[in-house]
């Protein structure tokens, strides 16, 4: 059996990951919308619609070292 | 490297009768990027030459009868022998050729059509095989048919009305389809308990006016139907044999026609006045003592030319110069931005770090050898992707190298790695940051350079120095707090200040908000451990799962060996993808934001092809 403390330390990285995942899939639904249809108007928009599509990724890069941090700080 | 090539500012004017040898002869030469006049009080632009409506006639027709036919687009090698004249004649007999066939295969089509409905009614009324003409309308006669759900209630409330009806029943996939004749003066009554049974009437538009019985009759309409189909089979095989025999010639009309067009309507480029025309335009200027010798010579001295160096608000066009193993990540540059013309053009540190971040996400000798032959197969097949495959293969080679210092083949440890991605994850994401930080650093000289040269030395300390100041700053904060460096953290402090205080000097206070983007941006580098990271475990459960079935032998070896090839296909095709965006985006975001302007248009000769 787990103890309730390793546990809770699991769930507590599993929420830093996935929170943040949620939140950069949302910011990005919402700029990846926008993207497209600025594409559709003007096909050279594609560079910048990649770029501005994938900023909030930075988001989740975070939450994964927030995670790995509280996985092995509480070993 | 890092400059694209000189441009000189070329400015060519003559009198209306020689424009014409002038434009064929700049078109040849494929060097001038012409820059559209925009009508002004001084001089309106030119008029098409007066071969220019003709030839876009004929352009239209090939172009409508190449996507009539379906021609594709490649390269064939087809000579014309005479020109327009040609291409006319041979137009207009294709266009009457296939003008029937089309026509006869539309009739033919609707024929089909129709006799598809026809059979489909014939088939639900050969359940109740009565002779179809009976279903016409009657005087004394109220006549229904379609579907119902049974009879035997719809005969009881029938009967306790009249017995002067006859129902006809057939069996249709679920419900019963029914044919009903009833006295007209009760048809009230029939429709009432009809209404009960879940009658739904059906209409025989195609069928009603036919005669004889419905088996009769499909028998005839299948014979139709197959008539047809054959008669449509042999008018696309017919146009299938037109377009074999006139594809050649039709992309190489449609090639000659848009080269004619692009020269007769050039004039519409230019500025002109009622005898005179001129041509604006850039040169690159290696290649315009020569050029303009061309143009004296073909038009026997009667233009005058002249050439001067870019003025600071030009807008010149860009043509990248990189030497050839750079040349395929102009890629790149192509899909964001051109840079202007006095920045520097980020080719060539593309070419330094994109395969290494992208190495370091895949990261794997397996993964690396696999798609460095996946992309040389491609590359030998899509002529047109070359570059992109290019750098997919140097950046695949490098993923080799990093395979080897990570120790991994297909997410398996067959050496001793450098840095184990497994178990030495901080190790590895300090050293990812470490890469940022050296990474963003180059951008940020990159960017002092083009400051100075474009607003000088004080805007470039103000406005990019200062970054370095802060970074210095922070540093001296955080390793006196943490002890390292005995010190006073004020020193620290004292440094950030003023680093703040140059920053809000040279980009003003929008400065202030991006203070803390610049950290950001390093540890978004961690992403190079954290994809490789995620790479790796995959490989890792892959493998586990499938030795865990492979150790069971017999059957389960096949399960072990699928769950295998399924998982690492799949793990690869992840791997390429995200390491390709996700490198791209280091150096989109990250890397070019501190210093790329970007926004020139692109170097495009006049004549040059697509």
């Amino acid at each position: 059996m787990v103890e309730l403390g390793s546990g809770l330390v699991a769930l507590a990285s599993a929420l830093a990951i996935g929170i943040s995942a949620v939140a950069a899939a949302w910011a990005e639904k919402e700029i990846g919308v926008a993207a497209v249809g600025a594409m559709a108007e003007k096909e050279e928009l594609f560079g910048k619609g990649l770029i501005l599509t994938v900023i909030p990724e930075t988001i989740v890069i975070f939450g994964l070292i927030m995670s790995i941090i509280i996985l092995v700080l509480t070993k | 490297m890092l400059r694209p090539y000189d441009m000189s500012n070329v400015i060519i004017t003559g009198p209306k009768n020689i424009q014409a040898p002038v434009v064929r002869e700049l078109h040849d030469m494929k060097i001038l990027h012409i820059v559209d006049h925009s009508k002004s009080e001084l001089a309106d632009i030119g008029v098409p030459m007066e071969d220019a409506s003709r030839l876009s006639d004929a352009l239209v027709k090939v172009r409508s009868l190449m996507s009539s036919l379906g021609v594709k687009r490649n390269g064939e090698g087809f000579i014309l022998k005479k020109g327009i004249a040609e291409i006319e004649s041979t137009v207009k007999k294709l266009n009457e050729q296939l003008s029937l066939y089309l026509e006869d295969s539309k009739k033919t089509e609707s024929l089909l059509s129709n006799a598809e409905s026809v059979r489909q009614e014939l088939e639900l009324l050969k359940s109740v095989d009565i002779p179809l003409e009976l279903l016409a309308p009657y005087k004394s006669l109220a006549v229904f048919a379609g579907y119902a759900r049974g009879t035997s209630s719809l005969r009881t409330a029938l009967s306790a009305v009249t017995q002067k009806y006859t129902l006809f029943e057939g069996a249709a996939s679920k419900k019963s389809f029914i044919a009903m004749f009833i006295d007209i003066k009760h048809s009230q009554h029939a429709k009432y308990a009809l209404e009960k049974s879940g009658f739904l009437q059906v209409n025989f538009a195609h069928a009603g006016n036919l005669r004889g019985t419905a088996s009769y009759n499909l028998v005839k309409t299948e014979k139709e139907i197959k008539r047809l189909s054959s008669r449509k089979a042999e008018i696309r095989e017919s146009i299938s044999r037109l377009h074999d025999t006139y594809r050649g010639f039709l992309l190489a009309s449609e090639e000659y026609l848009a080269s004619q067009l692009e020269k007769s309507e050039a004039p519409l480029r230019f500025a002109s006045t009622s005898s005179s025309f001129l041509i604006k335009g850039w040169i690159p200027s290696d290649e315009l003592s020569s050029s303009i010798e061309r143009i004296h010579k073909a038009t026997k001295n009667k233009v005058y030319v002249h050439f001067e160096p870019p003025k600071r608000q030009d807008k010149v066009p860009v043509k990248l110069k990189n030497p050839k193993f750079a040349k395929p990540f102009e890629f790149f540059i192509d899909l964001y931005s051109m840079p202007m013309y006095r920045e520097i053009d980020p080719t060539f540190f593309i070419f330094l770090t994109f395969p290494i971040f992208y190495g370091i996400m895949l990261g794997d000798v397996g993964y690396g050898l696999l798609s460095l032959a996946l992309f040389w197969i491609l590359k030998k097949k899509i002529p047109s992707g070359t570059r992109l495959l290019s750098v997919l293969m140097l950046a695949s080679f490098v993923t080799i190298l990093f395979g080897f210092f990570f120790g991994e083949f297909f997410g398996y440890e067959f050496i001793h790695p450098v840095i184990s991605r497994e178990h030495d994850m901080f190790t590895l994401m300090y050293f990812a940051v470490g890469v940022g930080v050296v990474h963003v650093n180059i951008g940020l000289i990159i960017g002092f350079f083009n400051e100075l040269r474009w607003h000088g030395f004080v805007h470039a300390l103000f406005g990019k120095l200062s970054w370095f100041v802060l970074e210095a700053g922070v540093a001296l904060s955080v390793l006196s707090i943490i002890g390292i460096i005995p010190i006073s953290i004020a020193y620290g402090a004292a440094l950030v200040a003023v680093a703040i205080f140059m920053l809000v000097k040279g980009e003003g206070f929008k400065g202030i908000i991006e203070l803390p983007s610049i950290f950001a941006n390093m540890l978004s580098y961690a992403r190079l451990m954290a994809i490789g990271l995620s790479s790796v475990v995959l490989a890792i459960i892959v493998n586990r799962s499938s030795f865990h079935f492979i150790e069971k032998g017999g059957l389960l070896i096949l399960v072990g060996i699928i769950i295998l090839i399924i998982g690492h296909a799949i793990n690869i095709v992840l791997g390429l993808v995200g390491g390709f965006l996700h490198s791209m985006r280091l150096h989109y975001v990250e890397f070019f934001s501190k210093f790329f302007a970007g926004g020139a248009p692109k170097y495009y000769p006049f004549g040059a092809k697509e």
